[in-house]
């Protein structure tokens, strides 16, 4: 694995493409805080639109891309929760309690590089961790055949449903949903054909890409335009004002950006919790910690710092789960499945065998982006900050063009724009009907590798399942007989969670 | 709303167990589509073992039917709030336009071009959404459908509807060689 590591920076600073991919780093970075600084466009929704871009370009230059659009996304939410108190992402939300105060005592800018130096520290070292962590955790993964995969795969199907927003048995009822359109055209042992009714595009699957931007851009673009003229902000209360971050000020933030960056990173690594219980949480303890607790929410910079650092820290441990086991944790990271499967780089163990040196490249690359964060988060905090005020009656159209030349690129068929357009329109129903479109996503995407991987076990057992699990594969009778204990147990805390931080905090 | 803060004592039919009984009616019609909707392999192998391509889809119904009947008995102690029936006539308008136009800007791509269907779609979708400065608004109908179109025309080397210009303008029509030398440099 190490030697795979070292051939990794090979890849990255190969002299032909390493100016591409920073270039590619930069842009992603710089669309993801254009639209997290949107009120009401999310990152999901970002990702989903601009994963197409990713397609067609080599792994090395889409992935990184699609990721500096994940960083950024995240962290320029922060800019209009600082500014007008208004989230641009979920994760923003703890972003609020400190940073308006601060923008009414004319610290709006201090606010700001709190945010953004707190978001590049705690995404760095939840990065260099995650580097650390994935190659024993491969190596580990490597040993396991396809029985063990299979109930990895089910152990995490479960979880997910069981963490996703809303009621477990509406979570699961999604889950069944997903696993049967991934169901849908041949089935991938026998390449028999199923469900296609005899229409020809149907032959194939449904597919992908514009199932993906479907179910998770349009329904976003349908509860914005409720409202026609909501969420149009004036520009003159939108001015970066006040003076700079001092040393010392940023000095006194950095044992809460250490501490909510533990707190990120262990969290971005239990599937389905991601970045709004972190940066609640790396709020809560940094308030606990402190000696002065009741500035926290008139306007200190602790909790600014707190909030974005922990937010940020999820991004890179998120990857863990998803290269080593081919397990997205979340909705975000299901999107960057579909970037990896559209390059023939389907997550999991045997990736990092085969293609280890690529991966490792992409995850250098991601350090890479934080040093781009720094910079690009810094020059253009202030257009970023007039970025809140474009108007909606523009931003719905265009976002309409790239969801849907997004999805024609991917076949060039007009039968996919049906499925863009039914994927959205189901996505926006479940939305308002409180079903989780994530765990349908999971089960598209890993149905296949599951049902392969139980084909595969049932032709090693030769006829013989239960006996052959028990006695020769036990880790695999381990998991299986494990999931129900792991599910309760994952349940549970997600309704802690939940009980404690609102609704938003399980999302 | 929360999970747990759904669930009450009292117990009464909700739009949840409609919503369970459909899954429960999807279920069975899955199960009866099976048979038919599944191929079955010309030649079958004595004593192969492999697993048949109508299992999962038949695990699948099943699952669907037990999860639908837990559901349905689930839903009665449920509290959602149906949001579907909360939006009022502003946004069943404005969704059901939005969705108006998304089909008929599927029909434009396809029949006149990615870049004109996108300038026609920008520009009425802009103005029914509040945009009254009509000149930004044609401004940015022109130019994001063509520098979206070279991006993943000539960036990203892949292909969007074109505009047929064979079909749409006459070839003795003084504007035809133009717009024809364009489309072929793949301008739009």
């Amino acid at each position: 694995m190490f030697e795979a590591f070292l051939g990794g920076f090979g890849i990255l600073f190969n002299p032909e493409t390493v100016l591409m991919t920073f270039l590619l780093i930069a842009a992603g970075l710089f669309l993801g805080m254009f639209v997290g600084a949107l009120p009401g466009f999310t990152t999901l929704m970002a990702m989903a639109i601009l994963l197409p871009i990713s397609f067609f370009l080599h792994p090395l230059l889409g992935i990184p891309f699609l990721i500096g659009v994940y960083k950024g996304g995240i962290y320029g939410g922060s800019i209009p929760a600082i500014l007008v108190s208004m989230p641009g992402t979920g994760a923003a939300v703890a972003t609020t309690f400190d940073g308006p105060p601060l923008t009414k005592k004319g610290k709006g800018r201090k606010a700001l590089e709190t945010a953004l130096f707190s978001s590049v520290i705690g995404d760095t070292a939840s990065d260099i961790f995650t580097i650390a962590l994935i190659g024993p955790i491969a190596a580990v993964a490597l040993l396991m055949g396809p029985p063990e995969l299979a109930a990895v795969l089910f152990l995490a199907l479960i979880v997910i449903s069981a963490t996703s927003s809303g009621v477990f048995v509406k979570g699961l009822l999604m889950l069944a949903i997903g696993l049967f359109f991934a169901m849908v055209g041949q089935d991938p042992i026998g390449a028999l054909s199923r469900f296609s009714f005899g229409i020809t595009s149907v032959e194939s699957g449904i597919p992908l890409l514009p199932m993906l931007i479907g179910v998770f851009a349009l329904p976003e673009i349908f509860a914005g335009i409720e409202k026609k003229a909501s969420q149009i902000i004036s520009a003159e209360g939108l001015k970066v004002s006040g003076e700079r971050l001092t040393f010392a000020e940023f000095k006194s933030c950095l044992r809460t950006i250490g501490r909510s960056t533990v707190i990120g990173t262990t969290i971005g690594m239990v599937p389905g919790v991601g970045q709004v219980v972190a940066a609640f949480m790396g709020y809560a303890a940094a308030k606990s910690a402190s000696d002065h607790p009741e500035r926290f929410g008139q306007g200190e910079l602790e909790g600014v710092a707190a909030a974005e650092a922990a937010n940020n820290a999820v991004n890179g441990p998120t990857l863990v789960p998803l290269l080593t086991l081919g397990i997205p944790g979340d909705n975000l990271t299901v999107i960057l499945v579909g970037a990896f499967i559209a390059h023939g780089m389907r997550p999991g163990p045997q990736l990092m065998e085969e293609q280890g040196s690529l991966v490792f490249a992409i995850l250098l690359s991601i350090i890479l982006a934080n040093i781009l964060f720094l910079f690009i988060g810094y020059l253009c905090i202030p257009f970023f900050a007039k970025v809140v005020t474009i108007r909606k009656s523009f931003l719905l159209p265009l976002t309409l063009v790239f969801a849907f030349a997004g999805s024609w690129v991917f076949r060039g068929q007009p039968f996919d724009l049906a499925v863009l357009v039914f994927f959205g329109v189901f996505g926006y129903v479940a939305k308002k009907l409180h079903f989780d479109v994530t765990p349908m996503a999971m089960g598209f995407i890993l149905g296949p590798t599951l049902e392969y991987s139980f084909g595969q076990t049932v032709t090693l057992a030769q006829g013989d399942l239960l006996t052959f699990v028990t006695l020769e594969r036990p880790a695999a009778a381990a998991i299986l007989a494990l999931t129900p204990l792991l599910t309760y147990l994952m349940w549970r805390r997600n309704n802690r969670l939940r009980q404690r931080f609102g609704e938003g905090a399980a999302h | 709303m929360d999970d747990t803060q759904a669930e009450t004592s009292e117990k009464h039919l909700n739009y949840n167990s409609v919503a369970a009984l459909i899954f429960v009616a999807l279920s069975i019609a899955l199960w009866v589509l099976i048979p038919d909707h599944v191929d079955k392999p010309l030649i079958r192998v004595v004593g192969d073992v492999s697993l048949p391509a109508e299992l999962f889809p038949q695990v699948i119904a099943v699952g669907i039917f037990v999860l639908g009947i837990w559901f349905f008995w689930k839903s009665r102690s449920l509290h959602q709030r149906n949001e579907l029936r909360d939006l009022d006539r502003e946004a069943i308008t404005n969704v059901a336009v939005t969705a108006a136009c998304m089909a008929g800007y599927v029909w434009l791509m396809v029949n006149i071009g990615f870049v004109l269907g996108s300038m026609i779609m920008i520009f009425v979708v802009s103005t029914y959404f509040g945009n009254r400065n009509y000149w930004a608004g044609a401004l940015v109908s022109i130019i994001v459908p063509f520098a979206l179109f070279m991006l993943f025309t000539k960036v990203l080397v892949t292909s969007l509807p074109p505009f047929p210009i064979d079909e749409a303008v006459p070839s003795n029509w003084a504007i035809y060689e133009p717009l024809k030398w364009l489309s072929n440099k793949s301008v739009f």
